[in-house]
């Protein structure tokens, strides 16, 4: 963890000298605000991950979640109405997932991804490649409005680390799910119910994409069938740049949290300096694997002096 | 293990075999021709235009549609793909926009070898035997679009453009159009000109970004509408003002419009490339003549002369082919 921040100060560092507008608080409080949305997507996908799962829906359960948000509070003008039916479709999908992999046995990766074309598919079909938009001012301050100077989305990404941390560190739950990643045989013989809890890890995911929904809609003010795809793999990225193994057992809700702000913190950078866009993409590739570099780097030079 | 993967196979066969049945053309008679509309992707609400307007047009000459979408965006595979299945189910013609101006040459050609007439509307392939192209000239579009925001800055000012896919050809397209009216107007400095993807959600990231670095903002030429109105989500979270365009004249541009939020829109009318192409293709069904090249008319659309663009493309009709292509 102490090089994963290194990293990210090494980053904050050089953008600070690149650009005069990076070091304020407007701009900070920006990148933050920016990093929510994959934080909250990540920060469900990082339980399953701890499994040893994966969850390829994510995106798609945001765009259906987000859209479905839209259509409750055009049609019965219900704001709790509206984000209770984006939370409702989020944890619908995730307990199907844990159902089809706990009960069917499907391999994650299928199950989920298998998922991902039927959310998709509902919502192109349900959508027909139109938009939904225009949402009253007090929906909309769950994206774009302040509390105490701070962004909201911002405040649920630190909700949502504080809760999440307390209870993958501090709870017998959390601990279970660690143990199941590490070793699934031996989490089921030392008395850990493994089916529930995998169960739990794919709903807690959906849960996280359909609050996600909710937040992008409300930022947005807008939603199409499509809206996810491009968040998708963002957010297993922040995943695994945080150091959480895919063959599950380790890593950390603060690791994802870290991802997210440097995937920020690149377009941010590219933008601040207006690096040309023929150079954005080979440019992201060589940080994102020199951040990776340098935190497998450390991590092998620990464990050499452990 | 195989026998079973086998068996669920032939299963599937079967099901897509029957459900493909009622596509199936009906040679040697007027009315009832078949006709497969390739279209790019499900996302972008400019096609979904195109297809609502090839599929008023079909009802309107008693002929029928069958839609190609590629499920992955824009994909050179899947609609390769799609053209080797239209091939087999044989329809009286196509009606096409490549996903790719060069790669789809091959699809083209593959259609030609089939002995299928193909109408290219929206994006020009650069290559096969075409009957017609109809379109309109996007970099014409943008230049349009950007010097009327620029006359409304007065000729002064900073502006940012919001560039689409990098290689995407629409994306090249309107940024040189943008940048081509740029030129024309010496005291407008261009800050920034950076990607987004023709996403909303990078669009308002990016926004918000570059408000961070430049105090200044006073206008915002974005390729697309979703990106325009992303920008002004950020504006607007930013509390800051500057003029923005976007392209396509989607309904919730002209909405932003009508607020006053949005200043305007270059449109390009998909719904009338996807009524004209699926008209000359079946006028050539019919023996009947199409010009070998039609531009539709570009309009840029602001809060002057929006009327009638806010009704809902299902509830618009197309105009009589007589009434729009001329002299031919």
């Amino acid at each position: 963890m102490k090089a994963r921040i290194a990293g990210l100060m090494l980053l904050g560092i050089v953008l600070a000298i690149s650009s005069p507008a990076f070091l304020t608080v407007t701009n900070l409080l920006n990148v933050l605000r920016q990093a929510s949305l994959i934080f909250l997507l990540a920060s469900g996908l990082t339980l399953v991950i701890l499994t040893a799962g994966l969850d390829l829906s994510i995106g798609a359960n945001l765009g259906l979640s987000a859209c479905l948000v839209g259509f409750a509070i055009k049609s019965t003008g219900s704001i709790p109405l509206g984000i209770a039916a984006g939370l409702a479709c989020g944890i619908t999908i995730g307990v199907v997932n844990g159902l089809m992999i706990t009960l069917l046995r499907l391999p994650p990766f299928i199950a989920t991804y298998g998922m991902l074309w039927m959310v998709y598919g509902i919502n192109y079909w349900a959508m027909a490649g139109n938009t939904i938009y225009g949402f009253p001012a007090e929906f909309r301050a769950i994206g774009s409005g302040y509390a105490l100077g701070i962004p909201i989305p911002v405040l649920l990404m630190a909700a949502c680390l504080i809760v999440g941390g307390v209870f993958t560190r501090y709870t017998t739950v959390g601990h279970e799910i660690y143990a199941i990643g590490a070793n699934a045989e031996v989490a089921r013989l030392s008395g850990i119910p493994v089916r529930s809890r995998l169960i739990l890890v794919y709903t807690l995911s959906g849960a996280m994409a359909g609050l996600a929904g909710v937040v992008y809609l409300a930022r947005l003010n807008s939603a199409e069938a499509g809206i996810g795809d491009p968040l998708l793999l963002p957010a297993i990225a922040a995943v695994l740049i945080g150091g959480t193994s895919l063959f599950g057992g380790v890593g950390s809700l603060s690791g994802a949290w870290i991802g997210a702000v440097i995937l920020t913190l690149v377009l941010n950078g590219m933008n601040l300096r207006a690096i040309s866009g023929n150079w954005q993409p080979l440019i992201t590739g060589v940080i994102l694997l020199l951040a990776a570099a340098v935190d497998t780097a450390a991590r092998k030079r620990n464990e050499a002096r452990a | 293990m195989n026998i079973g993967k086998t068996a669920i196979a032939a299963v599937l066969v079967t099901i897509l075999g029957a459900c493909g049945k009622s596509a199936d053309d009906k040679p040697g008679k007027t009315g009832g021709e078949s006709i497969a509309v390739f279209t790019k992707n499900q996302t972008n609400p400019f096609f979904q235009t195109v297809r609502l307007g090839a599929a008023n047009a079909a009802k309107q000459m008693d002929a029928t549609v069958i839609q190609y979408i590629p499920t992955v965006q824009d994909s050179i595979p899947e609609q390769m793909n799609e053209i080797e299945d239209a091939i087999i189910k044989r329809p009286g013609a196509v009606v096409f926009i490549p996903v790719d101006s060069k790669a789809m040459v091959a699809g083209v050609e593959k259609l030609n070898a089939a002995n299928i007439p193909v109408v290219n509307i929206t994006d020009k392939v650069l290559g096969g035997q075409t009957i017609t192209f109809m379109g309109c000239d996007e970099v014409n579009l943008s230049v349009n679009t950007a010097r009327y925001l620029l006359q409304k800055l007065n000729g002064h000012g900073n502006v940012i453009i919001l560039e689409g896919q990098g290689g995407s050809q629409n994306s090249a397209n309107r940024v040189s159009g943008y940048k081509k009216a740029l030129a024309e107007f010496p005291n407008v400095k261009l800050l920034a000109s950076q990607p987004a993807n023709f996403q909303r959600v990078k669009a308002l990231q990016v926004t918000e970004n570059l408000l961070q670095s430049y105090p200044q903002i006073d206008g915002i030429l974005a390729a697309n509408d979703s990106m325009a109105l992303g920008a002004i989500e950020a504006l607007d979270g930013a509390k800051r003002k500057a003029l923005v365009v976007g392209v396509n004249g989607t309904k919730e541009a002209i909405d932003s419009i009508k607020e006053g939020k949005l200043l305007a829109t270059g449109d390009c009318d998909g719904f009338m490339h996807g009524c004209l192409g699926t008209m000359a293709a079946v006028r050539h069904l019919r023996n009947l003549p199409a010009p070998k090249e039609f531009m539709v008319s570009l309009k840029v659309v602001d809060k002057t002369n929006y009327t009638g663009m806010d009704v809902p493309y299902e509830q618009r009709m197309c105009p009589k082919w007589e009434s729009i292509v001329r002299n031919n």
